[in-house]
């Protein structure tokens, strides 16, 4: 379409301005390009059968899986010590016990999967593991097996899978399966101040966290992908 | 001087700096450490872009720190 306009300057110059339109045939490839780092929420997309509602981060390439848990299951080495059980991670002495950790309510847990599809397969792209606080700002939790940015360092595992759901449910199946050994440890003094028990005739209690703020054991992150977890 | 502002999780502060400042001194900065809680293992961004630490920060900028991945010990 084409239509011409007549100008009068304030000179007095006549000016003819032709306009001409037409529609161009790149606009998906232009939105896309205008929206890669665009990603959309969708939260309680799908349950984790054991485990809750998994929320969804979806991106161009690739979906967060949010799942926020309650408990950390430790399958480690323990030692009680002055009455309370706590990990001993480097130890190869100490008795392996199949402890499951209860998070208390202000510190808020998240697994997070990654997802991406490739050649008709849902792949796991990696597993995190982060502590929110109140305030929203995210923590890796003193544990062994934790990279700096909370990656879950998960040993053998089968990446591809025929959905989503199946790819996130094996994930948290291994991370409930997994024993937490001394790889990538710092110290292990925080993590016997944040994952404590007290030992009964038959059960084992977890015991508050022996600090007055938790953060203050843990290390402050900021990622891409965090940035991505849904609580 | 010049003035920037730098982003770690949730928090952000805004800074006067030397003209000269860079990303690294920036990354390896005990005030801005102890501010925004963040730690040795960290890489600089802007809009996205990761950046080198030998690079003078623009006046202006928003820097968004975020940590670095490690390698298995």
């Amino acid at each position: 379409m084409e239509h011409t306009e007549i100008i009068i300057r304030d000179n007095g110059t006549l000016t003819e301005r032709i306009i001409r339109e037409r529609d161009l045939s790149a606009e998906g490839d232009v939105l896309e390009a205008m929206t890669a780092d665009v990603t959309r929420t969708i939260r309680h997309a799908m349950p984790i059968p054991g485990w809750g509602m998994a929320h969804a981060n979806v991106g161009l390439t690739d979906t967060i899986w949010s799942v926020p848990i309650d408990r950390i299951p430790l399958k480690a080495r323990f030692r009680v010590i002055n009455g309370v059980l706590v990990p001993m991670f480097a130890s190869m002495t100490d008795l392996e016990m199949p402890m499951v950790w209860q998070a208390p309510k202000d510190v808020r847990l998240v697994f997070v999967v990654r997802t991406e599809v490739s050649e008709g397969c849902v792949v796991v792209g990696g597993n995190w593991l982060f502590a929110f606080n109140n305030d929203n700002n995210g923590y890796r939790l003193p544990l062994p097996n934790l990279h700096d940015e909370c990656t879950i360092c998960t040993g053998q595992f089968e990446s591809s899978y025929a959905s989503a759901q199946a790819g996130v449910s094996a994930s948290l199946e291994q991370f409930n399966q997994s024993k937490w050994n001394s790889d990538l440890m710092t110290t292990v003094a925080e993590s016997q101040k944040f994952f404590r028990f007290r030992p009964g005739n038959e059960t084992f209690t977890t015991l508050p966290i022996e600090a007055a703020d938790w953060t203050t054991l843990c290390a402050k992150v900021s990622t891409a992908i965090l940035d991505r977890a849904i609580l | 001087m010049k003035k920037i502002t730098v982003q770690y999780g949730v928090d952000s502060i805004t800074k006067q700096v030397e003209g000269g400042f860079t990303f690294g001194d920036l990354q390896d900065s005990d005030a801005i450490k102890a501010a925004l809680g963040f730690g040795d293992n960290t890489k600089a961004l802007v809009e996205g872009i990761e950046q080198d630490r030998r690079t003078v920060i623009p006046d202006g900028a928003t820097v968004r720190l975020e940590t670095a991945a490690n390698t298995k010990a």
